[in-house]
């Protein structure tokens, strides 16, 4: 099946917990391609750290996908591959859960701004 | 000599813009946040009250959504950036039909044949919720550039 030949638009892909991906899935952005490659990953309290860090830079490295939808607390997790993502595509979004506020002290981008103002905090 | 201190005064009154766009980009990035976080928070809420009627955590979960096994199918929403001269590069988020001859499928039927009402609320709750999501996204992008541009004009300002 030739599904995906001509399709206007760049993906969003999704890395979250049970409600996230249920939640955003259901919204419309999911999509697994011609080569099997699903855009979302679930997250659970078995999923090793390694394996959402190898998830993100795969998502990283597809030239199908614009925006990265992270839950913060799994942002947490692997902060250095985030932070050392500087590339404006695809924007990596930290977002809540519900489990999770969001924590505007831990954003990248706002630490990042952060650090336009104090040059010892800034990681980078 | 004069040539040089004028063009430092004119740097410096760009940076003193780009701090104050800076100031504003980071607010309307938190409040964009923030509605994230609500819009997520009742559609979550909706999706309990799902789980709740149908009686059991099964019914709307993992379980249910495909897997790298399942059928190829297209995402229903994709991100089209607008690179016109009134919006920049701004993206926005574009829907398509549902039309499973060629692969776009509606995501409610994974759930259920019939999904209640409280699901359908959920499933448009969280359209709402993307939408929001590519307006983050803009301001996020707005925000690095002039996150780049500062530590640009402080290194034009340094070697003055």
């Amino acid at each position: 099946m030739a599904l995906h030949s001509a399709i206007k638009g760049k993906l969003i892909s999704v890395i979250g917990d049970e409600d996230t991906c249920v939640g955003f899935l259901l919204g419309g952005i999911g999509e697994i391609n011609k080569n099997r490659h699903p855009n979302f990953m679930v997250v659970d309290k078995n999923t090793a750290v390694s394996e959402i860090e190898d998830c993100f830079k795969r998502f990283l490295k597809r030239d199908d996908i614009d925006i990265i939808l992270i839950n913060q607390n799994y942002a947490e997790l692997i902060r250095h591959v985030i932070d050392a993502h500087t590339s404006p595509v695809p924007a990596v979004l930290e977002i809540p859960s519900k489990d999770h506020p969001y924590d505007a002290s831990k954003d990248s981008i706002l630490r990042r701004a952060r650090g336009m103002f104090n040059p010892e905090d800034l990681v980078r | 000599m004069s040539t040089q201190k004028i063009e430092k005064e004119a740097a410096s009154q760009l940076l003193d813009s780009l701090y104050l766009d800076m100031f504003h980009l980071i607010e309307d990035h938190t409040q964009s946040r923030i509605n994230i976080e609500r819009t997520n928070a009742s559609g979550a809420i909706l999706l309990a009250r799902t789980r709740f009627q149908q009686g059991g955590n099964n019914s709307v979960s993992v379980a249910q959504i495909p897997t790298k096994n399942s059928t190829e199918f297209n995402a229903l929403c994709r991100v089209v950036s607008a690179s016109d001269e009134k919006n920049g590069n701004e993206i926005s988020i574009e829907r398509h039909a549902v039309e499973k001859s060629t692969g776009y499928v509606e995501p409610l039927n994974w759930f259920s044949v019939l999904p209640p009402m409280s699901l359908r609320q959920a499933a448009s709750t969280f359209k709402d919720c993307i939408e929001l999501l590519a307006e983050s996204a803009n301001l996020q992008r707005q925000l690095d550039a002039i996150i780049n541009n500062i530590s640009s004009m402080k290194q034009f300002i340094i070697k003055q």
